[in-house]
């Protein structure tokens, strides 16, 4: 099964402003799981890349919050899922895109974050 | 001591009005900014009236003035950035009892008295002239020049700061209430971004003038360019990102064809300067920055927007005023420092100066020519909102340090700085300054 991830950045990952509960070491895992994952943040595309870059994990893309719909169109997966902090700008988004939505501190107790066993 | 609002009579609205009669005998020389963060954290020495003292304190320091000899303190009293202490949420009673109080409890957390500043800054023994000058630091320059020039004091402190706090913007305050007294009933009721009566101007302006959104790419670049280079600034401190045609053009739309980095972001910052004589200014620390004029636009529009020939018709008048009031002409410009945030108006401002000539449509093809700090046609050196976040206090900053030639990185180094102009925030409304090199 194919699982593709789209990760806010601020309020969501550790590395966000403000800080969120999701740390890279958690990207990391579901990168090695082969999900497909990338961010979609209101920073510039050339920041997220930079963050991504700087600690070293590959992703598959960087969007901004209103381009969901480009994600799904460009990519072949059997869960779309995006994780944020905001009603607004993350959930509703993500809803209306066809995503399933998670809430970081949900994102952090779900088995998709969790070793294989 | 009472503080009043500035009156009418200390701005210069009309055209008509000569040369303005303090020219060259007000000077800038002290700057200080306190260190910027995107919102409060709560602890009493970053809230915004523990920031104010700090830039305060250091505009002091770099003037090289005893605190004794300052006379005069012109504030800002509104700090809010959008963002409001939501009704009914308990007060911050370990910051409130960390500062000397007045009889608002909000005071040095979501406003700003100058009786609060006074209490809490106990080495200003000798200021017995205040002032508030409303709105923004734009205004309150407008008003510490002309205090200054009229003798009402001889070493004057001028601040503004802003506060900013969890949550979105605009959803508090009156916008949150059951009933909106005035126009904002009508231009409120439909909860608008803050930004569409001028997204709506710049629609206007691209189907009269054949222009596109896309031509302002080179304008953001460079202003957050230049504000990376504003060590003062929230995105040099805080974020070091720029703003290249992709991330800009790839940004989502918060009132079309107005997008996110169309918007500033709103930040804790505090700005200040201290005004003195030029008499007095020849003997402190830093180079003074001479006053060649200051003027105002309170012109309303006929409706609930301004139209984009309201627009134009305003910002020639106030291009005239400037000119008129300084004795110069728009060819006697170095560089230009008009408001940008929203980004989509700085246009307005620029054309209504003519500056390097340009007219009415044609400042977005003049973005495409060398618009940097090393060209010769350098527009926005401070960076502005763009390139540092909310505050419009950047441009005149921006004007004092490159007139004394300690901008650093940011320093115009295609043209020779003798003259610049900063002010704003809109079109319709607003406050401009004049400043100089040199007091001739």
């Amino acid at each position: 099964m194919t699982v593709l991830i789209s990760f806010d950045i601020d309020g969501t990952l550790e590395v966000g402003d403000p800080p969120g509960p999701l740390t890279m070491d958690m990207v990391r895992l579901v990168r090695e799981k082969e999900f497909l994952i990338g961010s979609c943040s209101d920073r510039t595309l050339s920041a997220q890349r930079a963050i991504w870059a700087d600690h070293e994990i590959e992703v598959d893309f960087v969007v901004g919050k209103h381009m969901l719909p480009d994600v799904k169109a460009k990519f072949d997966a059997d869960v779309y899922l995006h994780i944020g902090d905001r009603e607004d700008l993350d959930r509703q988004y993500a809803l209306k895109a066809g995503f399933d939505f998670l809430w970081p501190d949900e994102a952090v107790a779900h088995p998709h974050f969790q070793p294989d066993s | 001591m009472t503080t009043p609002t500035a009156p009418d009579s200390m701005y210069r609205n009309d055209e008509g009005l000569g040369i303005w009669e303090h020219r060259g005998k007000v000077a800038a020389v002290g700057v200080g900014h306190a260190p910027t963060s995107r919102r409060w954290d709560g602890r009493p020495e970053t809230c915004v009236g523990a920031i104010t003292i700090d830039a305060l304190r250091k505009a002091i320091d770099d003037a090289g003035v005893a605190p004794d000899q300052i006379d005069g303190l012109v504030v800002v009293p509104v700090t809010t950035t959008g963002a409001f202490w939501e009704a009914g949420k308990p007060l911050p009673m370990d910051v409130i009892q960390s500062f000397n109080q007045t009889d608002d409890p909000l005071d040095g957390i979501a406003k700003l008295s100058a009786e609060w500043l006074l209490k809490n800054m106990p080495e200003l023994t000798n200021v017995n002239f205040t002032m508030y000058g409303p709105g923004c630091m734009s205004n309150a320059l407008n008003v510490t020049a002309q205090a200054v020039g009229d003798g009402l004091t001889h070493t004057c402190l001028v601040v503004k700061s802003w506060h900013n706090f969890e949550g979105r913007y605009y959803q508090g305050g009156a916008n949150a209430g059951a009933a909106l007294p005035g126009t904002p009933a009508i231009t409120q009721l439909w909860g608008g971004p803050a930004s569409y009566s001028t997204a709506l101007q710049f629609a206007e302006y691209c189907r009269k003038y054949g222009k596109t959104h896309e031509m302002m790419a080179p304008f953001m670049e460079n202003s957050r360019r230049n504000g990376l280079r504003f060590p003062e600034g929230y995105w040099a401190q805080h974020r070091p990102e720029e703003l290249g045609p992709e991330d800009y053009l790839a940004s989502r739309w918060i009132a079309k064809p107005a997008n996110l980095f169309d918007n500033d972001i709103p930040i804790m910052m505090s700005g200040a300067y201290l005004f003195s004589t030029a008499e007095r200014a020849a003997d402190m620390k830093q180079k003074p920055v001479y006053i060649l004029n200051h003027a105002s636009s309170n012109t309303r529009p006929r409706s609930l927007l301004p139209t984009l020939d309201e627009v134009e018709a305003d910002t020639a008048r106030t291009g005239r005023k400037i000119y008129e009031g300084a004795g110069i002409t728009a060819d006697d410009l170095s560089f230009e420092n008009m408001y940008d945030g929203f980004s989509l108006f700085h246009q307005f401002h620029l054309e209504g100066l003519g500056y390097r000539g340009i007219k009415f449509g044609e400042a977005l093809d003049f973005y495409q020519t060398d618009i940097s700090i090393e060209g010769p046609n350098p527009v926005s050196p401070s960076g502005g909102n763009v390139g540092s976040g909310r505050s419009r206090v950047w441009m005149h900053t921006d004007c004092i340090q490159q007139l004394q030639g300690r901008a650093g990185a940011r320093q115009v180094t295609g043209v020779k700085p003798e003259v610049g102009v900063s002010g704003g925030p809109m079109p319709l409304g607003g406050n401009y300054t004049v400043w100089s090199a040199s007091p001739d």
